[in-house]
C-alpha cells in the first residue's frame, strides 16, 4: 500500500495553486462574511432604528459645511480652557505642598549640618526641579486627558479626522494625523506614539516629524503665562481666562498651519511619493465609559507620560542648580552663558536668558518660566517670579528690556522649537533611526530660528521694535 | 614606557585588521566579493534578458548594459566561463544551464522585491525598481521562496512581468491549451501554437485571434464550441489544444457594467462587484477586513464639507474612503 508522505501533500498544493483564480483570496474573506452574517442574523436582534437616526442626524450636524468647523474649534476651546483654567488652582495647591514639603527637607539638612553646596544642590537643584515638573505638568495632564479621552470614547475624534482629511490630503499627510494631533496637546511623545494608528510608513513619518508643532501640556505655562501679562492684563480680570485659553486656541491654530505647510513640504521633498490608502472607520456613537476613561486617561496616559518627565527633570533641575551656583568671574555661569548667548537671542527678537532657558529645559519643558525668572531675579534656584502680573510685566519690560516683539516671539519660539528629550527618544524608538531623530529636532528649530528671525527684522524695519 | 606603548599599539592594529571576520582586511575583502558577486549576477540577467528576446549577447553589448571598459568586461567573461555560467562562441556570450538557473533567481529576487515593496511598503511604482535592483543581490534560495509564500505566491511583478517559479520556470506565455481548461470560464486567448501549420490555419480561418475573450459552451471527445458573446467557434479538439487560454483578469469583465464607487450620488445604492486588479497586498486586504467584499451592498452617507472623502455606510457601519480609494472599488447601482 503506498502510503502519503507530507512532501506529497505539499507537492500536490504547489501544482494545484497554478489552477487558483487570481480572485480566490477575495472569494475566501467573502465567504466568511457571508458565514458571519449568518450567524449575525441568528443571534442579533434590532428592535428599531432610533438610535441610527440620532447617529445620523448627529453625523450631518458635525460634518455640515456650516457647522462642521465651528463646533470642532469650540470643542477645542472648551478643552483647552478646562485644562488652563483647571490646572491653574490645582498647580499652585500642589506646588505650595511639595514647596513646603521642599522646606522641611532644606531645614532638616540644615539642622544636621549638611554643607550648603549638599543642601543646594540636593533640595535647591534635583528636588526642586521634580517639584516644578510635577506641579505645571500633573494637573493638566489629568485634565487635558480625560476629556480627550472622553471624546475619543464618545466616537467624536474620527469625525475630526473626516472632516479635516481633505487638508491632509492636500498636504500628502493622512487624515489620522489630526487624532495624533489631538493627543499630542496633553504630551508630544504621546502623540508619536499614537501615530502607530496611521498604517501608511510614509504618511506616519509625517505625523511623527510635525507632531511637535502642536504646542503641549508642558508648553502651556510659558504661552499663559505671556498671554495674561501681555495680552489679558488690557481686559477685565473675571475673564482672564477666556482670554489665555482663546490665546492659547490662536497659538494652536498658527501651529496646525505650520503642520499642513511642513507636511507638504515634506511630501515634496524627503519624503516623496503618493498619498497612499485612506480608509476610517467612524464608528457609532457610544455613551461614554466613565471608568475606562478614567483608566485610560490617569494610568495608561497621565502617570507613564509623568514618570517619563520625571526622570529628565530631575537631573535638569540638578543642572540649573549648578549652573546658577557655580561662580565665573563677577556673576555665576548661567549669568555668563546668557550674556555670551545674548546677541544671537536679540537677532531672533529674543533675548539670551530665554535661548539659555530652552537648552536647559531640552529635557522638560516645563521648567522654562521658573529658570527664566530665576535669571531675571538674579537667584540661586527656580523660582515663581513676582506674585501680580503688573509686577511680572515690569520685572520684564522695565527691568529687562522686553517689548510686545519679545513676548510675540517666545510665543512663536515656545510653538516652534525643538521637541523635549523625551519626544526625540520615543521619536528614535518609533522609528528606529537616529537619522529621522535628528530631522524632527533640526526643522522644528529651524523653523523656530527662521520664523522668530524673520518676525523680528520685518518689526525692525517697519520701526515697530 | 615608550616602546611598550608602541609594541601595544601596533599589535592592537595589526589584530583589528587581520583578525577574521570583523578585522578591516576582511570587511574589505567581503566588499570586494559582494562588489564582484553583483557585477556577474548583472552579466547573467543581461544574458537572460537577451535569449529571452531571441539575440544574442557579444561582449560589446554587457560592456555597454554594465557600462565597463572592454579589458575588464573581457576578465568578467572569462572569470565566469571558468565558474561554468556561460559560454562563448565566436563573438556570441550563451548562458549554461548553471548560469540560466542563477540570472533566474536574481531575476526572481528582483521582481519578488518590487511585489513586496509595491504591495506591502507601498512605494510609488517609479521608485520600486531602483529600490528591488539595490536588494536583488542579497537573498538566499531559501530566504526568496520565503519572500515568496509570504506575497502569497505572486505571479507577475507591478509591471506585469512574470516572476519565475521556483523550480527556476519562467511562464512566458503564460496559459494552457483550452482542451485543458474547465468549461463556463471566461478565457482570454494570450498564444495561438503556429506548430502544425495545418491547425494553425484553421483556427485563423475560424476567425479566432489573440487577445479575444472567449468561453467554452460544449466540450465533447468530437468537438468544441467555443463563444465569443456574439458567434461560436466550432473547432476539433486536436485544433482546439492549439489554442491557448489564461482567465482574464477578473475585474476586466465585471468593471463592464459596474460604475466606480465614488460615482455613487448620495444615498444612491450600489452592490460591490469587485475590486480593481491594481489594489494588491496590504490595501487590498484592507479593503477585504473592512468588508468590502463582492456582492456587498453600499452607499453614501456622508460627506466632507470639501466633497471628499465620503462615508460609506457597508454592512452596518461607517467607512469614510478617499476618491482614490472609493474608485478602485467597482459597483453596480440599483
Amino acid at each position: 500500500m503506498e502510503t502519503i508522505q507530507p512532501n506529497d501533500v505539499l507537492a500536490k498544493a504547489e501544482s494545484l495553486r497554478n489552477n487558483l483564480s487570481t480572485g480566490f483570496r477575495d472569494e475566501i474573506v467573502k465567504s466568511l462574511y457571508s458565514e458571519a452574517e449568518k450567524i449575525a442574523k441568528r443571534a442579533v436582534k434590532t428592535s428599531s432604528d432610533k438610535k441610527y437616526d440620532f447617529d445620523q442626524k448627529v453625523d450631518r450636524l458635525v460634518t455640515s459645511p456650516i457647522f462642521g468647523l465651528p463646533i470642532m474649534l469650540i470643542l477645542l476651546g472648551i478643552v483647552i480652557w478646562l485644562t488652563v483654567s483647571g490646572a491653574n488652582v490645582a498647580s499652585e495647591a500642589i506646588a505650595n505642598l511639595l514647596f513646603a514639603l521642599g522646606d522641611i527637607g532644606r531645614n532638616f539638612f540644615n539642622q544636621i549640618g549638611a554643607p550648603w553646596w549638599l543642601t543646594g544642590f540636593l533640595w535647591d537643584g534635583v528636588y526642586l526641579g521634580l517639584a516644578w515638573v510635577i506641579s505645571v505638568m500633573l494637573p493638566p495632564m489629568a485634565i487635558f486627558f480625560p476629556a480627550f479621552t472622553f471624546l475619543e470614547d464618545l466616537g467624536y475624534l474620527p469625525r475630526v479626522a473626516f472632516n479635516l482629511d481633505w487638508m491632509f490630503k492636500k498636504s500628502g499627510a493622512h487624515g489620522k494625523q489630526s487624532l495624533t494631533m489631538a493627543m499630542g496637546f496633553g504630551c508630544n511623545a504621546a502623540g508619536v506614539v499614537a501615530t502607530r494608528i496611521i498604517d501608511s510608513p510614509r504618511e506616519r513619518l509625517i505625523a511623527i516629524l510635525t507632531n511637535n508643532f502642536v504646542p503641549c501640556n508642558g508648553r502651556f505655562p510659558t504661552l499663559i503665562m505671556l498671554a495674561t501679562v501681555f495680552v489679558a492684563s488690557a481686559f477685565p480680570a473675571a475673564i482672564t481666562s477666556f482670554i489665555a485659553a482663546g490665546t492659547v486656541v490662536a497659538v494652536v491654530l498658527i501651529g496646525v498651519v505650520f503642520t499642513f505647510l511642513m507636511s507638504w513640504l515634506l511630501s515634496k521633498t524627503v519624503l516623496k511619493g503618493e498619498a497612499s490608502a485612506f480608509t476610517l472607520e467612524l464608528p457609532p456613537y457610544r455613551k461614554p465609559n466613565f471608568g475606562r476613561i478614567l483608566y485610560t486617561s490617569i494610568i495608561d496616559r497621565t502617570i507613564f507620560v509623568l514618570w517619563r518627565a520625571m526622570q529628565t527633570a530631575a537631573p535638569a533641575g540638578a543642572i540649573i542648580w549648578l549652573l546658577a551656583n557655580i561662580p565665573y568671574g563677577d556673576v555665576n555661569l548661567a549669568r555668563a552663558i546668557a550674556d555670551w548667548l545674548n546677541p544671537f537671542g536679540l537677532l531672533l527678537g529674543l533675548d539670551g536668558v530665554i535661548l539659555l532657558a530652552y537648552i536647559i529645559a531640552i529635557p522638560a519643558n516645563e521648567i522654562v518660566v521658573p529658570t527664566m525668572m530665576m535669571m531675571y531675579m538674579g537667584a540661586g534656584m527656580m523660582i515663581d517670579g513676582p506674585s501680580s502680573n503688573a509686577a511680572i510685566f515690569d520685572l520684564l519690560v522695565n527691568g529687562n528690556g522686553w517689548t510686545l516683539l519679545t513676548a510675540v516671539n517666545l510665543m512663536l519660539f515656545a510653538l516652534l522649537h525643538n521637541p523635549c528629550a523625551t519626544t526625540i527618544m520615543t521619536i528614535y524608538k518609533e522609528t528606529k533611526s537616529w537619522k529621522w531623530a535628528t530631522v524632527s529636532v533640526v526643522i522644528t528649530l529651524g523653523t523656530a530660528f527662521l520664523v522668530t528671525f524673520l518676525t523680528a527684522s520685518i518689526a525692525r524695519l517697519l520701526g515697530w521694535a | 614606557m615608550n616602546t611598550t606603548f608602541w609594541v601595544f599599539t601596533i599589535i592592537i592594529g595589526l589584530v583589528a585588521i587581520f583578525i577574521p571576520r570583523v578585522g578591516l582586511l576582511a570587511l574589505y575583502k567581503n566588499y570586494r566579493a559582494g562588489q564582484a558577486r553583483e557585477q556577474v549576477e548583472d552579466a547573467l540577467k543581461h544574458l537572460l534578458d537577451r535569449e529571452q528576446q531571441g539575440r544574442h549577447a557579444s561582449p560589446e553589448s554587457l560592456g555597454g548594459t554594465l557600462d565597463l571598459p572592454r579589458a575588464k568586461t573581457t576578465r568578467l567573461i572569462e572569470d565566469m566561463e571558468t565558474q561554468g555560467l556561460v559560454e562563448s562562441r565566436g563573438n556570441e556570450i550563451h548562458l549554461t544551464a548553471k548560469g540560466e538557473r542563477w540570472a533566474l533567481h536574481v531575476v526572481r529576487a528582483h521582481r519578488l522585491w518590487e511585489r513586496y515593496l509595491a504591495d506591502e511598503a507601498r512605494m510609488p511604482l517609479k521608485q520600486i525598481h531602483d529600490e528591488a535592483h539595490k536588494r536583488e543581490h542579497s537573498l538566499t534560495e531559501a530566504q526568496l521562496n520565503e519572500l515568496d509564500a509570504a506575497l502569497g505566491h505572486p505571479t507577475r511583478d507591478p509591471h506585469g512581468d512574470p516572476i519565475p517559479t521556483r523550480e527556476g520556470k519562467l511562464n512566458r506565455a503564460e496559459g494552457m491549451p483550452i482542451t485543458a481548461w474547465q468549461p463556463d470560464r471566461p478565457a482570454r486567448i494570450v498564444h495561438l501554437e503556429d506548430e502544425p501549420a495545418l491547425a494553425y490555419q484553421q483556427i485563423l480561418a475560424a476567425g479566432l485571434r489573440l487577445g479575444q475573450d472567449i468561453r467554452i459552451i460544449e466540450k465533447t471527445p468530437n468537438r468544441y464550441v467555443l463563444s465569443d458573446g456574439e458567434n461560436e467557434y466550432r473547432l476539433a479538439p486536436a485544433v482546439a489544444s492549439n489554442i491557448h487560454v489564461a482567465a482574464l483578469p477578473e475585474s476586466e469583465m465585471l468593471k463592464r457594467e459596474a460604475v466606480p464607487l465614488f460615482e455613487l450620488s448620495h444615498d444612491q445604492r450600489g452592490e460591490i462587484v469587485t475590486l480593481d486588479e491594481a489594489v494588491q497586498g496590504f490595501t487590498r486586504r484592507r479593503f477585504l477586513d473592512l468588508g468590502l467584499t463582492p456582492g456587498t451592498m453600499i452607499y453614501p452617507e456622508l460627506k466632507n464639507f470639501f466633497g471628499d472623502p465620503r462615508a460609506y455606510r457597508v454592512r452596518g457601519t461607517l467607512i469614510a474612503l478617499r476618491k482614490d480609494q472609493a474608485a478602485q472599488i467597482w459597483v453596480k447601482p440599483i
